[in-house]
């Protein structure tokens, strides 16, 4: 058997067609579990970034924070969460929050701290208050930074969630997991696929985003002029 | 009007930016504050709409301390432009025009049509209100930050070294436009630059400034250049300052012979096409009818600098004096132009320490050296002989 057939298998199983185990309702808890994770990161995360950037102070901090989080290993703060708050949504959420947040606060305080400094001086020059400085010139500056960390976020955190299977949770995680317990690699080899398809998806996703959703005066390649 | 009343800055390290100056700003004109970089003018300039706070004295603005207003609210009602324009990138010129009304409550509607008069008034075709700031040139870009400082209507303008960042050439037509708008608008302008060329042209009044913000001399452009206080501003004002004052002369005071009364000159005539523009001066003397390229000038428009150039630069060594839409009004020969200068003493009358040539001549002019009449003021044969080992060293130096 080739992991050609494997997938074939998995897709025309009729037992991932419905039901609680079926690949629509795996990848809407895997998607449901990501969005959670990066929803808690960006309120975590972005303000403090902002506000570290936009003032400077604890950048340093900010740094060496980011790099030693990094290295925080995913599968071992699973099991310390698990022991000490049992198995519920919180387990797997943890560690994906821990993974999300760095990549958002570093993306934060850069884009910030990239505002062209003749901009943030004509802003208070003209009469903007700290605040609307902020809002006004420095998120839109920051705007294409910002985005390329939502991107990395997300791309690893959907990667990463197969861990909520660890402790017993849903998400494609199960496939993998429950393939390899019972040894059904076809069931691995698929739920492997559906990870991947999903992170390549967003990567995509962001990739449209960050060509057509931003201005074009703060869409990356643009400035220097 | 701004009051400067021994502004100074120490910066926490403990050097100082600014020693402690007086100055006033007069309501309605343009003072430029001029010096090396270093001398402290961008702090000065930045204390008044307390971009810098003084950490001695006070400014005043219309009689009141700044410190005493809140610093955003002060800032609406300043116009501000700096070198880069810095123009927010995000946002579409119409709206960085607008930036200022909208900080100040008008709707969004009322604000982009103020805006897109005041495109019209820096010189700017209306379809560029729709482009972003990476989409203009460097002197469009300056132009909307002009328009952008110009919106609210604000009584005071400040402006720093806002025309250093482009090409010499662009950079003489912001300035003309400069000139234009304020003979219109009457701004109380401080304006920065380290450009003396640039401060004799754009200033009612020129602040010459050395190390530590100390005035180095305070007087009208003319003064300037004819009456430096010391050798070190002479040196600073540089070569050529003698035609450069002719610059400062309108070329309307050039007495024109009419195109009527002939267009020879010795050899040399003048050709004009039907419509009376000229064509060219041709060279009866030589066998050929080639055409030598006349240069002109606007009596109206130009100054006696340009006049002068004129009529260095044409083979039969006269200006064509032309109207606006390029017609010969007149010539005007090297000694015409040269005419138009004030009367010169007779010889005689010229101060008993001869000093060589033209320098002597210029401070026969009669203008007081020094405004302030520091005592010790070096006698003119130590301050001459000084001023010229100066101006060498400059030179050198370029």
């Amino acid at each position: 058997m080739n992991w050609l057939t494997w997938l074939s298998d998995f897709f025309s199983d009729p037992e991932q067609h419905s039901g609680p185990n079926s690949i629509a309702h795996r990848v809407w808890e895997h998607l449901l579990f990501s969005g959670e994770a990066l929803l808690y990161a960006t309120v975590l995360a972005v303000p403090l970034g902002l506000l570290i950037g936009y003032t400077g102070r604890g950048v340093t901090a900010v740094t060496a924070f980011a790099g030693a989080a990094r290295a925080l290993p995913t599968l071992g703060l699973v099991t310390l969460t698990v022991l000490l708050a049992g198995v519920n949504d919180t387990a797997a959420l943890v560690p994906l929050v821990a993974l999300a947040a760095p990549p958002l606060l570093v993306a934060a305080v850069e884009g910030v701290r990239g505002t062209d400094p003749d901009v943030r001086d004509a802003a208070r020059g003209v009469g903007l208050t700290h605040p609307q400085v902020l809002w006004q010139v420095c998120l839109p500056s920051a705007a294409p930074t910002l985005l390329a960390g939502f991107r990395t976020a997300t791309v690893q955190v959907i990667a990463t969630a197969t861990v909520a299977a660890y402790v017993g949770l849903g998400g494609l995680g199960r496939y993998v997991i429950d393939g390899l317990a019972t040894r059904r690699y076809a069931v691995t080899a698929g739920g492997a696929l559906l990870v991947v398809l999903l992170a390549v998806g967003a990567q995509l996703l962001f990739s449209l985003l960050s060509r057509y959703a931003l201005p074009p005066g703060a869409r990356p390649g643009r400035r220097g002029r | 009007m701004i009051r400067f009343e021994g502004a100074g800055k120490r910066h926490p390290d403990g050097t100082i930016a600014v020693e402690g100056l007086d100055l006033e700003v007069p309501t309605g004109r343009t003072t430029v504050l001029v010096g090396p970089s270093g001398c402290g003018k961008t702090t000065l300039l930045r204390m008044v709409n307390r971009m810098v706070e003084p950490t001695s004295g006070r400014v005043l603005l219309d009689g009141t301390d700044v410190a005493e207003l809140e610093p955003a609210k002060l800032r609406r009602g300043i116009g501000y432009v700096i070198q880069q324009a810095g123009l927010f990138p995000h946002r579409r010129v119409i709206d960085n025009i607008a930036t200022v009304p909208r900080l100040l409550g008008w709707d969004r509607k009322r604000a982009r049509a103020r805006a897109a008069e005041l495109l019209e008034l820096v010189g700017l075709a209306p379809d560029l209100a729709k482009r972003y700031p990476f989409q203009l040139s460097g002197g469009q870009q300056q132009r909307v930050g002009v328009a952008r400082a110009l919106a609210a209507d604000p009584p005071v303008l400040l402006m720093d070294e806002p025309f250093s960042a482009v090409d010499p050439v662009v950079r003489a037509g912001l300035q003309d436009e400069l000139l234009r708008l304020q003979s219109e608008l009457h701004k109380t302008v401080l304006f920065v630059t380290h450009d003396i060329e640039e401060a004799v042209r754009l200033g009612d009044q020129v602040v010459v400034l050395r190390e530590h913000g100390k005035i180095a001399q305070l007087a009208d452009p003319h003064t300037l250049l004819t009456a430096p206080a010391d050798d070190g501003v002479a040196a600073f004002l540089g070569r050529d300052r003698g035609l450069r004052g002719l610059g400062l002369r309108p070329a309307s005071a050039v007495v024109l012979r009419p195109v009527d009364a002939g267009l020879r000159y010795g050899n040399w005539e003048l050709a004009l096409d039907d419509g009376r523009r000229p064509i060219g001066w041709i060279d009866r003397a030589a066998a050929s009818a080639d055409l030598h390229p006349a240069a002109g000038f606007r009596p109206e428009a130009d100054t006696l600098r340009t006049a002068l150039d004129a009529a260095v630069l044409s083979p039969a060594g006269v200006a064509v004096a032309l109207d606006a839409d390029g017609r010969a009004t007149g010539t005007a020969s090297r000694e015409a132009v040269l005419a138009a200068l004030p009367a010169l003493p007779a010889p005689s009358a010229l101060p008993a320490p001869a000093v060589d040539g033209a320098d002597g001549a210029d401070r026969a002019d009669g203008v007081p050296l020094r405004k302030d009449g520091a005592p010790g003021t070096p006698t003119v044969s130590q301050t001459d002989s000084r001023a010229d080992s100066r101006t060498d060293g400059a030179a050198g130096g370029r």
